[in-house]
């Protein structure tokens, strides 16, 4: 009997990590995921490790190829949605993503913004950036559209004069934080290392 | 990928994925291959890995095989990347010279 959850985390990237690997601990297993459904299946507590990846700023083509190699190398990975919206054919500009993924559409990498992956545990944690250099690229690109709906969404709220708009400024502010603050923390460690 | 081209000085990383590729591998043989030849100690992770593959790959110090109906892509090194691969050798070596002569050899 597989069990449903709903939840909407948005970009809270880490919140959404450690509800799937606090379910996993129970003994669930994420065999599927919807705008907010997710649908686990029992099995052995603390078999699986999740990690929630970021990968809005890919390309379709690049985003398909990342998902191929990391399961070549024998991880499950789901896309997800950091956005809840419903529309068919949507279509959005992102300034801040790599080139070819500029135009994001319900067909290309639109609602696939995050990429959910499982491996099972063997004793070593999943870690997907492992050296200061990568974690900073990471977190740069990450930090990128946040900053860009954070300025967006703050400059219509002080032009138009519209105070809840602002609300939808501050929602970036959370995520724009914390990589802000994990890239300090990376920068300090690579004064020293590599 | 910061290899410092000028100053000579790969980064370790980039350094064992050149070593591990000078017989064809996967993406998962080099993991593997770097986790054995050190002992644990370096652990890379499949998104660093994808990153500096496809950076070594635009620099033409790597190359992907001919895959022959293989589905994981195996790569190997280029004669560009074997100098470079040589270069970074002498390098460490002049180094760990340095090294011996203020610390004191390895006994």
């Amino acid at each position: 009997m597989s069990k449903k959850y709903y939840r909407f985390y948005g970009g809270l990237i880490t919140a959404q990590e450690r509800w799937l690997n606090r379910m996993a601990a129970k003994g669930l297993r994420l065999i599927s995921t919807g705008k907010m459904l997710y649908e686990f299946e029992e099995c052995s507590p603390g078999q699986f490790q999740y990690r929630v990846e970021f990968i809005g700023q890919k390309s379709k083509k690049d985003a398909a190829e990342y998902r191929n190699f990391l399961e070549d190398m024998g991880y499950r990975v789901f896309f997800k949605n950091i956005n809840l919206n419903y529309s068919a054919g949507k279509v959005v500009y992102c300034p801040w993503a790599e080139k070819g993924g500029r135009i994001s559409t319900t067909s290309t990498t639109y609602n696939r913004e995050l990429l959910i992956v499982e491996k099972e545990d063997d004793g070593k944690p999943l870690e997907l950036h492992t050296t200061l250099e990568d974690k900073q690229n990471y977190y740069k690109t990450m930090r990128r559209p946040m900053l860009f709906g954070f300025l967006f969404w703050g400059t219509f709220a002080v032009i138009m004069k519209v105070w809840w708009v602002g609300i939808l400024s501050a929602i970036f502010l959370i995520p724009l934080i914390s990589c802000q603050l994990e890239l300090a923390r990376i920068a300090k460690q690579a004064k020293l290392t590599e | 990928m910061r290899d410092h081209v000028k100053g000579g000085a790969l980064t370790e990383v980039t350094f064992y994925i050149l070593l591990s590729l000078y017989s064809p591998r996967h993406g998962y043989a080099i993991m593997q291959f770097i986790e054995e030849e050190t002992g644990g100690r370096l652990s890379l992770g499949a998104g660093t890995l994808y990153g500096a593959l496809n950076t070594l790959q635009e620099k033409g110090f790597i190359a992907p095989c001919d895959d022959r109906g293989k589905r994981k892509r195996e790569y190997i090194i280029t004669a560009e990347g074997k100098e470079i691969a040589e270069k970074e050798m002498a390098r460490l070596k002049a180094l760990i010279e340095i090294a011996e002569k203020i610390i004191g050899g390895v006994l």
